[in-house]
């Protein structure tokens, strides 16, 4: 059964216990992110948070850590709260199978029963904004989800992004946010920007949690998250018509905020602390402003901490990350077993794949670089055999120590593309990338001592099913 | 009251709290640093705010554009 908005999956959160209500007073600063850091830091299952007695606000309700665990990623995806993360991006991989699933349009969204406008805009009387990180410059919306459309073909539904990028409240009716080049949004403001003109933009926040998850994936340049999130949720996404901009939003956000990126200018912005567990800012970053808010009534407000991982967006982004750059890859090398993208949005990767011949696996580990989410990511690539699970690092560990010759497998590529973010380049955008081919070298690629290995005994499944039943028994 | 990341003077009062008198929401105007005023001391208070975040007009005039801003397109 899928959810149609944020409200409805917090029921579900709920009735799995896996949402924990803080009633007790907090302060805005340093609770509310201290508390969801926290939630990254207690183990396994962690529940999201839903805090509604903030000092000082009379009327705030905050979610965090909703998708906070791998428990609260499988409910979030229909599927028992109990799936394996292997199970849950293989599931995911089925699902992908069905994309497009085109959108339901339903234009009785509940985000217009309210509506500030012109002169009346003030985010800070709809939304209870606060800080996440000592560093921040201020308070950020970092959980919403981003449309916006191509100037040169504003009628093409899958040109039309949604994405999440990190927006800083830095005025009543003002935001300043984070296009990073590779990502979608930076095409549709370049496109604008050599016109000279602004470009509108709608800001959704607080949405059903496969929209949260589509809007965080790396997909194809024309191809939509709405029809991606349809074929995930296994039903049409419902979509509404946003009342400024004429865009599609998703029907059951709390809040959109719609109005323009403004053409050519920039302003300092930053620093935040950033899903690479460092900060970044100093620079100065495009300004949007807001023309028109439409929320629900008593919104609630959604929010994400990150820092040193795990926090939230390594479960939000794990994924996610793995299927698109399994499906990429699989296009063309049909060998390819399994992707664990899920280290810092896929900047290190592992790939298992079958060799079709010698030097195959290296070939696998450089279309890994290039592939669309590559280009700003995948910096080092770790590459294992078929029958080794790249989710399982003891494995992977197993595979680097003991086929890996460091003179014959670990490549060094120079200069190549990444995303400004990333901490270990010396200049920002530019790094030099790594594959260890960590498979069993195959012919004619005649190196090491791999030709005895040791493979589990004939009879140790039948001795599995033994022991797991004496230790039942017991 | 100066803004405890780059010691300008001048600070606007953003918004105040629902409940009256708890709290203000400050923002410096010229590095834009927007804080409340219940927040910790190392947040709120030049003397404890940390040295790594500190921010200067020729850090702010020195910032880098990103993404660039492009050429017009002519015609």
């Amino acid at each position: 059964m899928p959810y149609d908005d944020l409200r409805s999956f917090l029921d579900t959160l709920d009735k799995h216990g896996q949402l924990l209500r803080i009633t007790e007073q907090v302060l805005p600063e340093p609770d509310l992110a201290a508390a969801a850091n926290a939630a990254g830091r207690i183990g396994e299952g962690a529940p999201a948070l839903y805090f509604d007695n903030v000092k000082g606000f009379t009327d705030a309700r905050i979610a965090m850590n909703v998708h906070g665990s791998w428990r609260n990623h499988a409910l979030a995806l229909g599927l028992p709260p109990e799936t394996s993360v292997r199970e849950q991006v293989e599931e995911f991989a089925r699902r992908w199978d069905a994309f497009p699933v085109a959108p339901e349009r339903r234009e009785d969204a509940p985000w217009r029963e309210n509506t500030q406008q012109g002169a009346d805009i003030d985010l800070f009387e709809v939304l209870p904004l606060f800080r996440l990180n000592d560093g921040d410059g201020g308070f950020y919306l970092d959980k919403a989800a981003v449309v916006s459309r191509d100037p040169r073909d504003p009628d093409h539904f899958g040109k039309q992004n949604v994405g999440t990028y990190r927006i800083e409240v830095i005025g009543r009716d003002r935001l300043a946010f984070q296009p990073v080049p590779m990502h979608d949004v930076a095409q549709h403001l370049h496109a604008a920007e050599e016109l000279g003109e602004d470009l509108p933009i709608a800001i959704t926040l607080g949405n059903d949690p496969v929209i949260t998850i589509v809007a965080g994936m790396p997909m194809g340049y024309d191809q939509s998250e709405y029809e991606m999130a349809g074929a995930l949720r296994g039903a049409p996404a419902p979509i509404a018509t946003a009342p400024l901009t004429g865009f599609d939003v998703p029907w059951g956000s709390e809040v959109v905020i719609e109005g323009v990126v403004e053409s050519r200018k920039r302003q300092i912005e930053g620093p935040f602390g950033e899903f690479t567990g460092h900060y970044s800012g100093g620079r100065r970053m495009p300004t949007i402003r807001i023309d028109r808010v439409s929320y629900r009534t008593d919104p609630v407000f959604e929010s994400l901490y990150l820092g040193m991982p795990w926090t939230e967006v390594d479960y939000l982004v794990g994924p996610n990350t793995c299927v698109p750059l399994l499906k990429q890859l699989r296009a063309e090398f049909p060998e390819v077993q399994a992707v664990n993208a899920m280290y810092t949005h896929g900047l290190a990767v592992i790939v298992s794949t079958k060799k079709r011949y010698g030097g195959f696996a290296k070939a696998v580990g450089m279309r890994a670089m290039t592939t669309p989410h590559g280009l700003g990511y995948v910096t080092q690539v770790i590459v294992v055999d078929e029958d080794v699970d790249p989710f399982d690092l003891p494995q992977v560990m197993w595979a680097m120590s003991a086929k890996v010759n460091p003179q014959d497998d670990v490549i060094i590529v120079p200069n190549l593309s990444v995303m400004a973010l990333a901490p270990a380049a010396n200049t920002p955008g530019i790094t030099s990338k790594m594959i260890i081919d960590a498979t069993t070298p195959v012919a004619p690629d005649n190196r090491g001592h791999f030709d005895t290995p040791v493979r589990d005994l004939p009879e140790t499944p039948e001795w599995t099913d033994r022991l797991r039943a004496l230790l039942a028994a017991r | 009251m100066i803004c405890p990341r780059c010691a300008h003077d001048t600070v606007d009062t953003v918004t105040t709290s629902p409940v009256p008198g708890v709290w203000d929401v400050l923002q410096c105007v010229r590095c834009l640093y927007m804080w409340r005023t219940t927040e910790p001391d190392r947040r709120t208070r030049r003397e404890a705010y940390p040295v790594e975040f500190r921010m200067t007009q020729a850090d702010i005039d020195a910032a880098p554009e990103v993404p660039v801003v492009p050429p017009l397109r002519v015609g």
